[in-house]
């Protein structure tokens, strides 16, 4: 079966081969470039993430896709479902945020920080980007301050963004591809075999 | 513009094993043909597709064409279409390559600025390669050029583009017919100047259509001889100067 097609890749030559293995190539490069734009506009570091465990049943379960966006001055509001993760941790957590605190920061001269709060008194709300947080899951019992690695509150740096909708069950492909790399490997062989055998 | 009667017979026969030049010193003016090379059976390679597959079909012509023109004395292939379509292709893989290690390596509020740049740079070099194809390259398959030194030095330069005719549709039998195949129509065209370029000798266009059953038996097995007498047909006539 392979034996035509080393035949055929001897005829066609050095740059057909480069050709080939650029379709492949280009491919995962097209999608790692929508993952990354996805991301870009949604100002957040992963716009897709998996449920993994089932700390926020009966509201999602594990397996479930969620859709995720940050914008950069909102507010979080208690009742919000946000997805963080803390730098060293593997997993990101989705849980339900249960009260936010405002942080004002003090400026050393006078007359900007009057300025500044005068600015600040007009807005119905504060900007959310000095918000500190405290979450919880649903299913939990107690609320996540232990996770919080010796903080008290989560703080909106931590944050990778607000769930907006899902997608039940979706997820399993992913909870599935890392339980078991084999498949992993196997999916990612296949696709490169076909694309380096398919002509355009 | 006078042409020297060419005296040379067309080989037919696909017995003779070994090659034979044309005889250049009947017409010193006038460049071998495609024709009058011969292939030896024995170099062959068997050439066999999937027959259902319209693009499999013309892949396999579009590669036997190829084969056929770059033999010694004939034309040698120009690959700037290739090329070019290489260098953006690869370059815009790098580019999202680099992008996502850096994203990754990086904080992600720190790596925005730097992501931004990777992502516009690879839509650039995307869109650049996807104009190219559609609008410089289009249906082109083959670019090839030969220089000869016969009396003064003589360039030609040979372009191919081929597609597929697809099956019309505004017959009125809804069953597959002979008369109702898809088939494959090239389009050649031929300048031949000298002194660099600067006085044209000869100039020829034609384009012309087959149909896929032609060259291909039930089984999918490519008649080369058949396919490479056309082309040779088609191009030592645009290589005469006929049509537009």
């Amino acid at each position: 079966m392979f034996s035509d097609e080393l035949k055929a890749f001897r005829r066609l030559g050095f740059r057909h081969l480069l050709l080939q293995v650029l379709n492949f190539a280009s491919v995962m490069a097209s999608g790692l470039m929508l993952w990354k734009g996805l991301g870009l506009f949604l100002n957040t570091e992963s716009p897709i993430v998996v449920v993994l465990s089932g700390s926020m049943e009966p509201a999602f379960y594990r397996g479930d896709l969620l859709f995720l966006t940050n914008p950069a001055g909102e507010r979080y509001h208690a009742g919000d479902i946000t997805v963080y993760k803390f730098p060293g941790a593997d997993i990101p957590i989705v849980h339900r945020v249960m009260e936010t605190r405002d942080v004002f920061i003090s400026f050393e001269n006078s007359t900007e920080s009057r300025i500044i709060k005068k600015r600040l008194a007009k807005l119905k709300f504060p900007p959310g980007e000095h918000q500190l947080l405290l979450t919880k899951g649903d299913n939990n019992h107690v609320d996540d301050i232990e996770l919080y690695q010796g903080l008290d509150w989560l703080e909106r740096r931590h944050i990778i963004g607000k769930v907006r909708g899902f997608l039940p069950y979706i997820g399993y492909v992913t909870i599935a591809m890392n339980d078991f790399p084999q498949l992993k490997y196997a999916v990612l062989g296949g696709l490169g075999l076909l694309a380096l055998i398919q002509r355009e | 513009m006078v042409h020297r009667q060419n005296a040379t017979a067309l080989s037919s026969e696909p017995t003779t094993p070994s090659r034979r030049r044309s005889s250049a010193a009947s017409s010193p003016e006038k460049p071998p043909g495609p024709l009058s090379i011969t292939i030896s059976p024995e170099e062959r390679d068997v050439v066999k597709v999937n027959n259902y597959s319209v693009s499999e079909l013309k892949n396999a012509c579009d590669d036997a064409l190829k084969r056929y023109l770059s033999r010694p004395d004939l034309f040698k292939q120009i690959h700037l279409h290739t090329d070019v379509r290489l260098v953006l292709g690869w370059a815009g893989v790098f580019t999202a390559a680099a992008t996502g290690l850096y994203g990754w390596k990086t904080d992600f509020e720190k790596s925005k600025p730097g992501v931004w740049v990777g992502f516009i740079l690879y839509l650039i070099l995307t869109s650049l390669q996807t104009l190219y194809s559609y609008f410089v390259e289009g249906d082109t398959i083959f670019v090839g050029r030969r220089k000869t030194f016969s009396k003064r030095i003589m360039t030609e330069r040979i372009t191919i583009s081929s597609r597929t005719l697809p099956v019309s549709s505004s017959k009125t039998s809804s069953q597959p017919s002979s008369t109702n195949l898809p088939s494959y129509s090239l389009s050649i065209n031929y300048v031949q100047s000298t002194s660099g370029g600067k006085s044209l000798l000869a100039k020829g266009r034609t384009s012309e259509a087959k149909e896929y059953s032609a060259f291909f038996d039930e089984k999918g097995v490519m008649a080369q001889e058949v396919f490479e007498r056309w082309v040779g047909e088609l191009v030592e006539a645009v290589m005469e100067g006929k049509g537009a």
